[in-house]
């Protein structure tokens, strides 16, 4: 039995201590963002953010998870936002976090099946700095974390467009 | 109006048909009836009729009208990424039907159960004609017959705007024309549910003039795309059934294995597991996903195979293509362009160039591995909930595998990873594994692939190598072009579950005319240089390499991917063409369009000179350097012409010599599709197809030994990350005038690898030819 906060939500686990975060995610917690694409930290589908920073769950074991440590899905970036901007609970169910609303106005995920990743790491970068340049970008989505969030359909151009927009919502500047 | 009978109306070759009145609700649904041969060579004539599915001769199968305005629309194509489904598929029938995008609010797709059609992810706009296309006009010839009836107005005195009839001052919704009424268009269709085209709409319905487009052309959102960044996605990957065990397949040690001994499971460790085997297919199943893997990985580790070494290995890949390969049992294929005397006119020639290109093996690489639920109930009956091109031909093959009738198999089909092809003939890899389990311990099963079991079990894009000899005149015209493509078989549809479990599935790759399977390698790459007096195309095909000598019958086995066998075609002829222009001391772009005829052929080639700010010159340039850690810089071009789409392409490269690495810092295309549906969406396709083409052009090369695919995750095949994006300029084309809506989501990927190949050379003055262009490989070209 292990303890984990997701989203905003104490929940309780029946899983071994060694299971993969991501498992745990999916199949205990039935969340649908993160994505099993490698296993192995090469590829993010898998991210999540935990206290505000990205981590790849395939290869985070739920021991290695505190109780008091925030664990941040793709469905809990509206509550987020919400959240950082003191939107009240009701308001929040209508929104969306500003990289879902900027991924939408893109039209950036082909197959979407890496965009989870992608959303959680300019969420990452944006709540940092919400004015990137391309190389900062370029950076956040290559080196910054254990390996190149990948996208086989090559949707980077539409991903650096999205960035570029969710950061001017973030910034109120859009 | 042709009235047949009380209640029957002839609609342009479709039945209009009402039903009966009724007191609430309402709808005009639209089937088909089948007529004709199926498509394929071979086979009967009778319709095929699959219980549990939506059969296309009755009610409900396309498209449905409802009382309150709203329309719902089926298609058998499902979608992997290309938006179509979601984005040109309504708007078409919006356009045709003269309503709202807005008003289409459902879009069902692929499930052999809720869809007509059948048919792969792939050619979503049919050289123009979609089933729904015909399907929606045929349904508005209908609406107006009603209409036409119930305001008593001649039908040819009517028009349509917003989904309202109106003629000689009255008017109504088409809402109220099917309300408290049941009505049914019956339109003929043909084809082979299950086969890899599925079923196609017959008939000439007329169809609304280009002129009139409102709907086609604006750049509508992709609803999908809406669901995915929301986490409301129901993908694949989310399928749980009550009862489901979770599973890991131990797949076999090399390609030509066969199973000594299973593993003996730790059950001091995996309480709750159980091994499963079939012939040469191990199966680990647990209640839980985390217990699956480590049991898997343990019994893994304890099952012993046979050894075997069947495959030349990479070093001596293309010598084997060359010299040991059976390229002599299979009929050689002509290009359709082929024409006078080139071998005469290439003896006489002043200039002529001769030369080799290879291109490796590739993988499709779905960013996430094929995985698949199965469920085969007490009865016979198979439910299976995947992601796969073609949920059609995957019921058929899984109906042969288990000896029953595709009636017995349902396949629910859910958003997944792209495939590029890999699946487009119905076997994505998992399902039938998870079949063959579930069966075994008669609950449902989840076969989930690991990243190695993708990359090493899996389909690849075939290697390949053409040789190319050219001849230019004193006036620096092409006289004459020869290219013999050699290829291993393209398309294998076995199903690697049943394969290795000994089931029945498909024949191998062989010698015979059922294109699918065929060893044969058809000319794919439409020839583009009209005036050149004498060409000759030809292809020559063989068996998947390893697959005669493995006892499995598997050996590498290859899957069409995206642009397929024109990828291979197209690029050692744009690269020889460019190698032409620089023989005959001419500039790349100009010297095609002195060798072209079409105009928009010669229209792409100007746009993207154009965009690019192409200077003209011959290549290579003046100051080409071929040494020293200063990079240098060339551009290269490139022209295709596919599914009705002109294509062309600049590359602007830097090369560092002392490295051997290549930078993509600009890539230009225009696409000239014809009529341009969307223009945000066909941006952004040609965008990720580019990014994909730079990947093929310098990164992606599977690597194998001499018993099997050594390439097991993202290490050891690297695709672009976003350190790779060059700055991408798209310019579409939009040219109503050809009446037609191209395909423009697929070739961007085969544009890139020529430009970029011809760039080298114009960088550095020395040749390269080889696929992928490594740095290594880079460094050796540049010691030449």
């Amino acid at each position: 039995m292990a303890t984990i906060n997701v989203n905003g939500v104490r929940r309780e686990v029946q899983a071994p201590g060694d299971t993969p975060l991501l498992y745990v995610l999916r199949n205990d917690l039935e969340l649908s963002g993160p994505q099993f694409g490698c296993g192995i930290a090469q590829c993010g589908a898998c991210s999540v953010l935990i206290d505000g920073k990205e981590v790849r769950s395939c290869v985070t074991a739920l021991s290695e998870v505190t109780p008091n440590q925030e664990i941040t899905t793709l469905e809990g970036l509206p509550a987020r936002w919400a959240k950082q901007k003191g939107i009240s609970a009701e308001q929040a169910k209508n929104t969306l976090h500003p990289v879902q609303q900027a991924w939408i106005e893109e039209q950036t995920p082909q197959c979407g099946f890496c965009q989870n990743g992608m959303m959680i790491k300019a969420t990452e970068l944006l709540e940092g700095n919400p004015n990137p340049t391309l190389a900062q970008i370029k950076v956040a989505f290559t080196t910054s974390g254990l390996s190149p969030n990948l996208c086989r359909c090559g949707t980077y151009v539409a991903i650096i467009d999205a960035v570029k927009h969710a950061g001017e919502i973030m910034a109120g500047r859009r | 109006m042709e009235t047949t009978n009380q209640d029957q109306v002839n609609v342009f070759g479709a039945t209009l048909s009402r039903r009966q009145f009724i007191k609430a609700g309402g709808v005009l649904v639209v089937g088909g009836s089948l007529v004709g041969p199926r498509v394929l060579k071979g086979e009967d004539a009778k319709p095929t009729t699959l219980k549990n599915s939506l059969d296309a001769s009755l009610p409900s199968s396309w498209i449905e009208i409802h009382p309150d305005n709203t329309i719902l629309i089926r298609t058998g194509k499902n979608d992997f990424g290309q938006g179509s489904t979601f984005t040109a598929y309504p708007q078409i029938v919006a356009e045709e039907l003269s309503v709202p995008f807005e008003a289409i609010t459902t879009v069902v797709q692929g499930g052999t159960d809720c869809t007509p059609d059948g048919s792969g992810a792939f050619d979503f706009l049919g050289d123009g004609m979609p089933n729904i296309r015909k399907v929606a006009a045929y349904t508005y010839q209908a609406l107006l017959d009603l209409a036409s009836e119930r305001i008593g107005v001649a039908k040819d005195k009517l028009t349509v705007k917003d989904g309202i009839v109106s003629g000689g001052g009255k008017s109504i919704s088409y809402g109220d024309l099917v309300k408290n009424q049941q009505l049914k268009l019956t339109i003929p269709v043909r084809g082979n549910l299950t086969g890899i085209i599925g079923l196609t709409v017959d008939g000439n319905p007329p169809m609304k003039p280009v002129s009139e487009y409102k709907v086609i052309g604006k750049s509508v959102r992709n609803s999908a795309i809406t669901l995915k960044v929301t986490a409301k996605e129901n993908w694949a990957t989310d399928v749980r059934l009550p009862g489901m065990l979770h599973a890991r397949v131990v797949h076999p040690k090399t390609l030509g294995s066969t199973l000594i001994s299973a593993g003996e499971l730790d059950k001091s460790k995996f309480p709750n597991s159980q091994v499963i085997v079939k012939g040469n297919l191990v199966g680990v199943v647990a209640p839980t996903e985390w217990e699956a893997i480590q049991a898997a990985m343990q019994v893994a580790g304890a099952t012993k195979w046979t050894e075997w070494k069947g495959l030349p290995g990479n070093a001596k890949l293309y010598q084997h293509l060359r010299d040991e390969a059976d390229w002599k049992s299979t009929p050689v294929m002509q290009g359709h362009a082929n024409k006078g005397n080139a071998e005469s006119t290439l003896a006489a020639a002043a200039k002529k160039l001769s030369a080799t290109y290879q291109l490796s093996y590739m993988k499709h690489a779905p960013i996430g591995p094929t995985m698949a639920v199965a469920d085969v109930k007490a009865d016979g009956t198979v439910h299976i909930h995947t992601h796969n091109q073609n949920p059609q031909q995957l019921r058929g093959e899984i109906a042969m595998m288990l000896r029953t009738t595709p009636d017995r198999v349902i396949v629910h089909a859910y958003p997944g990873p792209g495939h590029y092809g890999r699946s487009n003939g119905g076997n994505a890899g998992a399902e039938d594994e998870a079949v063959i389990l579930s069966q075994a311990v008669g609950k449902p099963v989840r076969v989930q692939w690991m990243r190695a079991d993708d990359m090493q079990w899996s389909t690849q894009s075939p290697a390949s190598f053409s040789d190319v000899q050219l001849a230019i005149d004193e006036k620096g015209k092409m006289t004459a072009y020869q290219i013999d493509h050699y290829m291993p078989a393209m398309q294998d549809d076995r199903l690697i579950g049943a394969v290795l479990a000994g089931l029945p599935t498909m024949p191998a790759p062989d010698v015979h005319s059922d294109f699918i399977t065929s060893t044969m390698n058809n000319i794919s790459d439409e020839w583009v240089y009209a005036p050149v007096p004498n060409v000759v195309e030809r292809g020559h095909g063989t068996f998947q390499v390893g697959q005669k000598a493995s006892p499995l019958a598997v050996g590498l086995r290859d899957h069409s991917m995206r642009t397929p066998v024109q990828f291979q075609q197209n690029y050692p002829r744009e690269l020889a063409i460019s190698e032409a222009a620089s023989l005959a001391r001419a500039d790349a772009i100009q010297f095609r369009i002195d060798h072209a005829s079409e105009e928009r052929a010669i229209g792409v080639l100007k746009a993207v000179r154009d965009a690019s700010g192409w200077d003209t010159r011959p290549s290579p340039r003046p100051d080409a350097v071929s040494t020293g850690s200063t990079p240098v810089r060339g551009r290269g071009v490139s022209l295709l012409y596919r599914n009705l789409t002109y294509w062309a392409c600049v590359c602007e490269i830097s090369v560092t010599p002392a490295t051997g690495a290549i930078v993509v810092e600009r890539c230009t295309f225009a696409v000239d599709p014809g009529i341009v549906i969307n223009p945000v969406h066909l941006k952004r396709q040609v965008e990720g197809g580019a990014v994909m083409g730079i990947g093929h052009a310098l990164l992606e090369e599977v690597m194998f030994d001499e018993s099997g695919v050594t390439t097991d995750d993202w290490n050891s095949y690297p695709v672009p990350t976003m350190a790779d994006l060059p700055e991408i300029k798209v310019v579409l084309l939009h040219n109503p005038a050809v009446g037609k809506y191209g395909g423009g989501s697929e070739a961007a990927n085969a544009l890139a690898a020529p430009a970029i190949a011809a760039a080298f050379h114009d960088a550095t003055g020395k040749v390269i030819r080889r696929l992928p262009m490594k740095p290594a490989y880079v460094q050796a070209v540049l010691k030449t």
